[in-house]
């Protein structure tokens, strides 16, 4: 099975807060990859480094983004997302005064062309553009539910259809490697179900997926591989079953009535 | 509801062209009419940097003055005429825009308000010191006006822009170009770029955005509209000095864009109509109160404080307003609606 990520003894540290400590895993492509662990672990930090957000202090991060696979660690966030890698946001971070689509055509940007004198002189070449953008984007709308939500005010969404929308342009950036963070924070039971069927819907696209999620039925049902995180360290890493026995994990995060949920 | 816009429209244009016609039209009025054509489309150009990428931009007036001093220089100095000029001293604004912009592009946007300030303050600075160039605090008198000249083509025509009529036609032309220009911007990749970076930068790189590139066509794009509308004016009033440029001037354009609705171009169009009206009202009216013109600033004030109170978006709130209105969301629009109802 192929590594599409690569992370190999990353740490990062904040003054004197070592928010990750000598981390190494791998992602398999075309998998999900569940990163759990209690608050204030290191997760998102982690989704950050592997973004391009943060650099990380120590070690190296591999990306294959199809050929040989290369080190990123230390690329700004708009090359990790040219060379495939999407993510959504904890607390969601969409274009608040913007329509739903315009959210997606510019989660689109980096596989559209046309600069400032298209734009102006309204070629040919533009026109078409933003006619394939449109359409395109609706295609992405469509996938995750929102098609006929196109032209609302995308702060005027309900919480769940927010953080659909925060994949839809997340996928339309066309990734290889997705990551996303707690997706289904604040979500109703009935809202987490259909997220079910997106996430494997994505799959299915051949995405790899990295989860973030803290909750446990919905993490346990659909990652086949865990990494336990807890203070920057990973703790675990394994099948559900493996980890939902892991004494340790169960010690940091789970408690002692998991092993039997 | 399509055609009765369209209709109102025209009306509008029509209106527009035959102002200087109208009875009531002195020099005066036109005077005060191709002002606020120079200040909408300071306000146009402004508006890239505060309204489309959130960058507060304290010094525009810089590029102004670049842009008519330029035109002053080559016109009196090398006699050139004003449509050469004109790509001359917004290529050199673009220029200058990019290079005041470059040491902010890693810093956070407060940053970027410090050096525009600092900006303004050095053309200003600059324009009253050296004295070779500049003529210093004398000022530049004599520049030419407008002229068509048609002899590079052979035929021996000239015009001569001598009263305030052709420059409101020119200036009426100007501004139309740069709102097309600016509408057209913003209903494209580009504008979506600059909006997305407004709204939240850290979003907008992680949808493949690259601020810095971004930010650096913007600081580009807005100053060359600063010095087009510099070079307009330097030909218009004929006569140059250093303190028009000075720091107020730049934030009575900002009002203007506040007023009419941060990142709307109609705002920025309106917002320059009511405060060169209400200052040319102010000039007559203040003295009958025995008070001097300048207390102007006090209406000025009090008038941003009321909107700041009442309606804090501005007249027009609305963002990327352009792009709502266009053919392909239009299209899209009935397609949903049809689609909802099938
Ligand atoms: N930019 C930063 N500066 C300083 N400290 C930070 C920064 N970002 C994160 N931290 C710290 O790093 C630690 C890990 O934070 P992180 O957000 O990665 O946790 P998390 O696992 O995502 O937690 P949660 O489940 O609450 O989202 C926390 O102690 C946090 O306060
Ligand atoms: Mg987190």
């Amino acid at each position: 099975m192929d590594t599409i990520l690569n992370i190999d003894g990353v740490s990062k540290r904040f003054g004197g807060l070592l928010a990750l400590a000598d981390v190494s895993f791998e992602v398999k492509k075309g998998h999900i990859l569940g990163l759990i662990g209690p608050n204030g672990a290191g997760k998102t930090t982690m989704f950050n480094c592997i973004a391009g957000i943060y650099t990380p202090t120590e070690g190296t991060i591999t990306f294959d983004k199809g050929g040989a696979p290369v080190s990123v660690g230390g690329s700004r966030p708009e090359q990790m997302t040219q060379m495939g890698v999407a993510r959504t946001f904890q607390n969601i971070r969409l274009f608040g005064s913007l329509p739903v689509l315009d959210n997606v055509r510019i989660g689109r940007h980096c596989r559209a062309a046309q600069g400032f004198w298209g734009a102006v002189l309204r070629t040919k070449a533009q026109k078409a553009e933003e006619k394939l953008l449109v359409e395109q984007s609706l295609e992405y709308l469509d996938f995750v539910g929102l098609k006929h939500k196109a032209l609302d005010l995308s702060s005027s969404l309900s919480y769940g259809d927010q953080r659909r929308l925060e994949i839809a342009r997340a996928l339309a950036s066309q990734p290889k490697l997705l990551l996303l963070d707690e997706p289904a924070a604040g979500m109703n039971p009935q809202e987490t179900g259909s997220l079910v069927d997106l996430i494997h819907a994505i799959l299915e696209k051949d995405v790899t997926v990295v989860l973030i999620e803290h909750d446990m039925k919905l993490v346990m049902s659909i990652c086949e591989h865990l990494v336990v995180l807890d203070h920057g360290v990973k703790i675990a890493e394994g099948g559900p079953r493996e980890i939902r026995e892991n004494p340790e994990v169960i010690e940091a995060y789970l408690g002692r009535g998991a092993a039997h949920a | 509801m399509t055609g009765q816009s369209t209709a109102l429209k025209l009306l509008g244009l029509c209106a527009l062209l035959a102002f200087p016609l109208m009875p009531f039209s002195s020099e005066y009025v036109l005077h005060v009419a191709v002002l606020i054509m120079v200040y909408a489309v300071l306000a146009m150009g402004l508006n890239v940097l505060p309204g489309f990428c959130d960058l507060l931009d304290l010094g525009y007036v810089g590029f102004y003055g670049i842009g008519a001093y330029t035109a002053g220089i080559l016109s009196l100095n090398y006699d050139m005429s004003f449509w050469v000029v004109v790509p001359l001293a917004a290529a050199l604004g673009a220029l200058c825009g990019v290079l005041r912009g470059a040491p902010t592009l890693r810093l956070s946007g407060d940053y970027f308000a410090i050096v525009t300030f600092g900006f303004t303050e050095l053309v200003v600075l600059f324009l009253t010191n050296e004295i070779w160039l500049t003529r210093g605090p004398l000022g530049m008198p004599g520049i030419p006006p407008i002229d068509i000249n048609l002899s590079w083509l052979g035929i021996d025509w000239r015009y001569d822009f001598m009263s305030e009529t052709p420059y409101y036609y020119l200036g009426l032309l100007m501004v139309a170009f740069v709102y097309v220009v600016m509408c057209r911007i913003e209903d494209s990749r580009l504008g979506r770029a600059w909006l997305s970076i407004k709204e939240d930068p850290l979003a907008a790189a992680s949808c493949g955005i690259n601020l810095m590139a971004y930010k650096s066509v913007a600081f580009a794009f807005s100053a060359a509209v600063g010095a087009l509308a510099g070079c307009f004016m330097a030909r218009w009033s004929m006569f140059l000095a250093p303190d028009v440029f000075k720091f107020w001037e730049s934030f009575l354009v900002l009002c203007m864009i506040v007023l009419g609705g941060l990142g709307n171009i109609n705002g920025a169009i309106v917002g320059s109509v009511v405060l060169i009206a209400l200052g040319e009202v102010l000039r007559v009216v203040l003295p009958h109160f025995g008070l001097p013109t300048e207390t102007r600033f006090l209406a000025y004030g009090l008038l941003m404080i009321l909107i700041m109170r009442f309606k804090p978006g501005g007249i027009f709130p609305a963002i990327a307003a352009t792009s709502k209105k266009s053919r392909l969301i239009m299209d899209l629009k009935a397609r949903l609606q049809a689609e909802r109802a099938g």
